[in-house]
């Protein structure tokens, strides 16, 4: 299943304040909306979705501005998503770890390979599986 | 009646309690709390490691290679493996071998050709296929995938539930049925590709442990009459003969997140203090522990006697449903109380305690829930079989 929430566009000047603090699952995209990144705010994570997200879109002039000042905000973002993110969409869900591992699964399975950053990321991530199909937004070629 | 173990048994297990807590718990450190396997290079490192032990696929009987470990140190080993944060439903991530599953030892030397010696060098992997939409307490009439002859080949259509590994297997064990006036007895296993043309896993099933399942259909699915395991219309009693033996070990991993989590309290207990005394000077968390301790070496128990009678090859299903219920539910008791003994910490994910408290829940109800477990046993207690 895919995450069932409109795209997003980052607006740097929203406050963060909106964003949910809890763990969850994320996908970011380019400017076609083509999906870049699927990542997970973890039990790790210092801000949940809302410091992933930030961390991710904001310019290191607003994180001094607003005083970010966990190590983990100030990390070099993936290639692949570094000034080409602009869109984003959220699910808030305590099953982060397993959600993840499905929406990479389905993104594997559709298009025959991950999103360019996760390819690039360093983050372990567990075997992935099959579904022997392919979702209708696939092969509708959206 | 002997209780105390044997030196050579007292050796293994303290090597692997040495391996868990020297090379399994550190590496967790740097592995999401919610984690379920190791990075590749740290897994081959470690398998070797076992291999060097000796304990290498220790499931496997001695006759395919296995290391040759009787039924009661296997429990005792399993455990010891489930004592980390993700123990419960991968224990030492499976350094020590998963194994094939067991039901493929009834297979053709065909099958043990193409699928049980693949799944011995760990190449490849099966899923267990029981469960469906319409129930899995009571497969024996609940199973509604019909498989249907057509010369040398099966016709599969149907739905399957809850189906653990399935989308990461290269195969399962389906359980279908061939004969639908025949209850229990028109109930057949086959063994599937899960690349075969009309086999699909439509979702995975989001729980409340970090694993999802899957839930599967089959659409003029077409299997080789040579796919069938063991005889046809013996399906049930082949799953019912896995699920008996699988009940022990699956006991036992419970026990040892239960003795981890236990320890964890009893230090907790002595250095917090409250209200200018240790917790443990209070005789609230005191019964807290010693309700702990009964439900572990109940468990134990129950779980070794049933590990005795499987291996002196003497019926031990009342025994294993047994271990099954006293092991699930207690070590879910345990959890809890150890969670009100660290208070607010005990309910966060700094601590394993959350995701044990999450899986235990899912034990109660996996490989046949605790009310199944009892009608097992009430079975055997007024002499009745069920279902024909
Ligand atoms: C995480 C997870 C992983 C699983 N993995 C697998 C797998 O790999 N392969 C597989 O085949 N299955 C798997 N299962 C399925 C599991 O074995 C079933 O969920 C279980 O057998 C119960 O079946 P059900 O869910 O259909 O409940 P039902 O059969 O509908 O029963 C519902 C409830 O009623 C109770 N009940 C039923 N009959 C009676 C009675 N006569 N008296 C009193 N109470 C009764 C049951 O105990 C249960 O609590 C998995 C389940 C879970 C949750």
């Amino acid at each position: 299943m895919p995450i069932r929430k409109p795209w997003l566009e980052w607006d740097d000047a929203a406050p963060t304040k909106g964003l949910p603090g809890a763990m969850g699952v994320y996908e970011l995209a380019d400017a076609e909306q083509r999906v870049i990144y699927i990542g997970k705010a973890g039990a790790r994570s210092p801000f949940g979705l809302r410091g992933e997200l930030f961390r991710h879109f904001s310019t290191p002039e607003r994180l001094a501005r607003e005083n970010w000042t966990h190590p983990r905000m100030g990390e070099p973002d993936l290639p692949s998503i570094a000034g080409r993110a602009r869109y984003y969409r959220f699910e808030v869900n305590h099953m982060y770890y397993s959600r993840w591992v499905e929406l990479l699964t389905r993104h594997q399975e559709d298009r025959g390979t991950l999103p360019p950053a996760n390819l690039e990321d360093p983050e372990p991530r567990p075997r992935l599986g099959r579904y022997h199909w392919k979702s209708e937004e696939a092969t509708s070629g959206l | 009646m002997d209780f105390e173990l044997s030196d050579e048994q007292r050796l293994i297990i303290q090597g692997v309690r040495r391996f868990i807590r020297e090379e399994i718990r550190p590496l967790e450190a740097g592995l999401d709390p919610d984690a379920y396997q190791l990075q590749a290079r740290d897994r081959e490192r470690l398998v070797a490691m076992v291999k060097e032990m000796g304990l290498y696929q220790m499931d496997v009987p001695v006759e395919y290679g296995g290391p040759g470990v009787d039924a009661v140190t296997r429990t005792l080993i399993a455990e010891e493996l489930s004592q980390h944060r993700a123990g419960l439903y991968a224990p030492a991530y499976g350094v020590f071998g998963s194994g094939p599953p067991a039901q493929l030892y009834a297979g053709t030397e065909v099958q043990k050709e193409r699928y049980l010696w693949p799944s011995i060098r760990g190449e490849k992997h099966g899923f267990f296929g029981l469960s469906e939409p319409s129930g899995g307490s009571d497969p024996a009439r609940a199973i509604q995938t019909r498989a249907i002859r057509d010369g040398d080949e099966w016709v599969i259509n149907g739905r399957k539930l809850w189906n653990s590994g399935a989308d990461t297997a290269d195969y399962g064990v389906v359980y279908v049925r061939t004969d639908p006036t025949k209850g229990r007895q028109g109930i057949t296993a086959f063994i599937v590709d899960t690349d075969t043309p009309g086999f699909r896993v439509e979702r995975l099933v989001q729980v409340l442990r970090a694993h999802y399942t899957t839930e599967l259909s089959f659409t003029d699915m077409h299997v080789p009459h040579e796919n069938i395991l063991g005889e046809e219309g013996g399906g049930f009693a082949l799953a019912n003969d896995y699920l008996s033996a699988n009940r022990i070990p699956y006991s036992a991993a419970c026990l040892g997140v239960a003795v981890y989590a236990h320890e964890m309290a009893v230090e907790w207990a002595k250095q917090r203090v409250t209200f200018g005394e240790p917790l443990a000077n209070r005789q609230a968390i005191q019964w807290m522990l010693v309700d702990n301790e009964i439900d572990i070496r109940t468990g134990r128990w129950a779980a070794l006697a049933a590990a005795d009678l499987a291996e002196r090859h003497r019926p031990f299903r009342f025994e294993s449903s047994m271990a099954k219920l006293l092991c699930t539910e207690g070590a879910g008791r345990v959890v809890d109380r150890c969670m009100q003994i660290f208070g607010g910490l005990g309910m966060s994910k700094d601590l394993p305690l959350e995701r044990w408290y999450r899986e235990l829940r899912i034990r109660r109800i996996g490989e046949g829930p605790s009310e199944v477990q009892r009608i097992v046993m009430a079975r055997d207690i007024l002499n009745v079989r069920s279902g024909s």
